[in-house]
């Protein structure tokens, strides 16, 4: 169970992230949701070190990460999944995810790949193809089977919708609701709400770096208005301050 | 055949001297590091072989051992400290230190003999000798851009970012080249001193900087061979451009800059390139009947997502 609380990030004067306290446990999947520059990926970069943190914790399983550099935190169990799709364009599909098992260790590379082109079969079909010319999707899931390569016990995913055609919305979706069920703890940021909603079982909403309502997905997705409503009363509130 | 060696024996060892300085660069820059560092440890290596023999009567091996470490001490040493500069700036603070080199020689005294710089500094060096140690220095570089540990270092140029978050110690990677040029510097910068004899603060220079720089980008950037290739030209250019006269920097810059244009992965990049598109269309050529419509792979496995 990875527990973040009071997390909090500046970027010189500016305070990004003001407390916000998260918790992704095995099996299940977190949303984040906020208007943009709410400090959702902001928080996401915190928690695997890519970004100093100004306070808080972050803990793993009782063991605190916050601090740590970003290779340890990888090593600890925590995976990220950035933004964008960024996968290494030049490299092969096999040789991505060979990097991504870099911590797991010569011996268990073979093994743990196979897992992955046994849950995407897509990527073993194209596994000598360099990753830069696979689809939006398929880089996705090959930026997913990366990141399970280094064996998470939570992975941080962010936007994995973010560019994707909408029927592949879904279909990207569902994935992180399989790689959920297979007992990893998940910890989503995302814009497209209602496509979240559907896999998630849990919901955060951060507004101005705050966490402002959180609550059990099926509650919300019965009454998806209210989510909309908070995350218009908060971008309308950050014009306000702007 | 041996007549020409002997009247090009100059040129064949400023070649391999030459190669190492080109690496000492290349080697940071293939991980992402814009550093100039070895250049400035050539001319820490080329001064300590020159006092270790002048001064303290050391053997060749030893001052040439003696400036590799050094080189490599102080390149770690200059990494450790300038480790958070990115791009340009890190550039910036190398050369810097490469002008520093130039400039404590000269105010060196006894020891660096000043302005006028050292003599008689003459090694036991011959072509065998620079064979030997340009072999174990390609064959060493070639563990790093191949297999495993060339793809970390590919990782760590292209997203240094996304290469921590695999779990890769980025900063580690990134002293590490540090030192491994430092080491590239020495080495070549002692053994051009002791098969010249003689070292003076000129040849501490930013036309070294300059010169390591066009090495790369005409010869390629990515493997030890675009280096080789970039040397024998630059190295061999003025015998071959002799007629050309006092053209011959004007030559040179039209083919640097044509070289910048028309060749962005350097010599052995458009090779590469050129062979890869032969292989395919022999495929291709076998792969199709004479009349019939060629499909094309690529194009039909990409696009999944729309």
């Amino acid at each position: 169970m990875l527990d973040v609380s009071e997390l909090h990030v500046r970027y010189g004067p500016v305070h990004a992230v003001r407390g916000v306290s998260l918790l992704a446990e095995a099996g299940r999947i977190t949303l984040v949701l906020g208007a943009n520059g709410a400090g959702k990926s902001t928080s996401l970069r915190a928690i695997c070190g890519l970004q100093p943190a100004g306070g808080g914790s972050v803990r793993l399983d009782g063991a605190e990460l916050l601090g740590k550099r970003p290779h340890r935190i990888v090593r600890d169990g925590v995976s990220l999944v950035p933004e964008g799709r960024r996968i290494f364009a030049p490299l092969s599909v096999g040789e991505n995810l060979r990097i991504g098992g870099y911590t797991a260790g010569r011996s268990r590379v073979a093994a743990l790949a196979d897992g992955v082109y046994d849950r995407f079969p897509i990527l073993a079909e194209r596994r000598d193809m360099p990753a830069g010319l696979l689809s939006g999707g398929e880089q996705q899931m090959l930026a997913f089977g990366r990141a399970l390569m280094a064996q998470p016990r939570v992975m941080l995913l962010d936007e994995p919708s973010m560019g994707l055609a909408p029927g592949m919305v879904d279909t990207v979706l569902d994935r992180v609701r399989a790689i959920a069920d297979s007992g990893i703890g998940v910890l989503m940021v995302e814009q497209n709400v209602d496509a979240g909603l559907a896999v998630a079982d849990t919901v955060s909403i951060v507004a101005r770096g705050e966490v402002v309502r959180s609550g059990d997905a099926e509650e919300l997705r019965r009454d998806a208005s209210v989510v909309h409503a908070l995350l218009g009363d908060a971008a309308l509130a950050e014009e306000g301050t702007a | 055949m041996i007549d020409w060696y002997f009247s090009h024996i100059v040129l064949i060892q400023s070649t391999l001297t030459t190669l190492l300085l080109a690496l000492s660069v290349q080697v940071p820059l293939r991980a992402g590091v814009f550093s100039f560092a070895g250049v400035g440890c050539y001319g820490i290596g080329g001064y300590i072989a020159a006092i270790g023999m002048v001064h303290y009567g050391l053997s060749t091996a030893t001052a040439i051992l003696l400036a590799a470490v050094a080189g490599g001490v102080v390149a770690y040493t200059l990494g450790l400290l300038i480790q958070r500069l990115t791009g340009l700036y890190l550039a910036m603070a190398t050369v810097a230190f490469t002008l520093i080199i130039s400039v404590l020689v000269v105010n060196g005294g006894d020891l660096t003999g000043g302005a006028a710089g050292l003599f008689g500094a003459l090694g036991m060096l011959d072509t065998g000798h620079l064979l030997a140690v340009a072999a174990v220095v390609v064959a060493g570089l070639t563990f790093t851009e191949i297999g495993p540990l060339g793809r970390r270092v590919e990782a760590v140029r292209e997203d240094p970012e996304l290469a921590a978050a695999m779990g890769i110690d980025v900063a580690r990677y990134r002293r590490a080249t540090f030192a491994v040029s430092g080491v590239l510097g020495g080495l070549s910068g002692s053994m051009t001193v002791l098969l010249r004899s003689t070292v003076t603060p000129d040849d501490i220079n930013f036309h070294l900087v300059v010169l390591a720089l066009t090495i790369i980008i005409v010869g390629g950037s990515r493997s030890w061979i675009g280096a080789l290739v970039g040397t024998v030209i630059f190295v061999w250019m003025p015998e071959v451009l002799a007629f050309v006269g006092e053209w011959e920097d004007v030559v040179y810059g039209v083919l640097v800059a044509a070289a910048a244009v028309y060749l962005p992965g350097g010599v052995t990049g458009a090779a590469v390139d050129g062979y890869r598109k032969y292989r395919r269309k022999r495929r291709e050529a076998a792969d199709t009947p004479p009349d019939g419509p060629s499909p094309h792979p690529a194009a039909a496995g990409v696009g999944g997502d729309s």
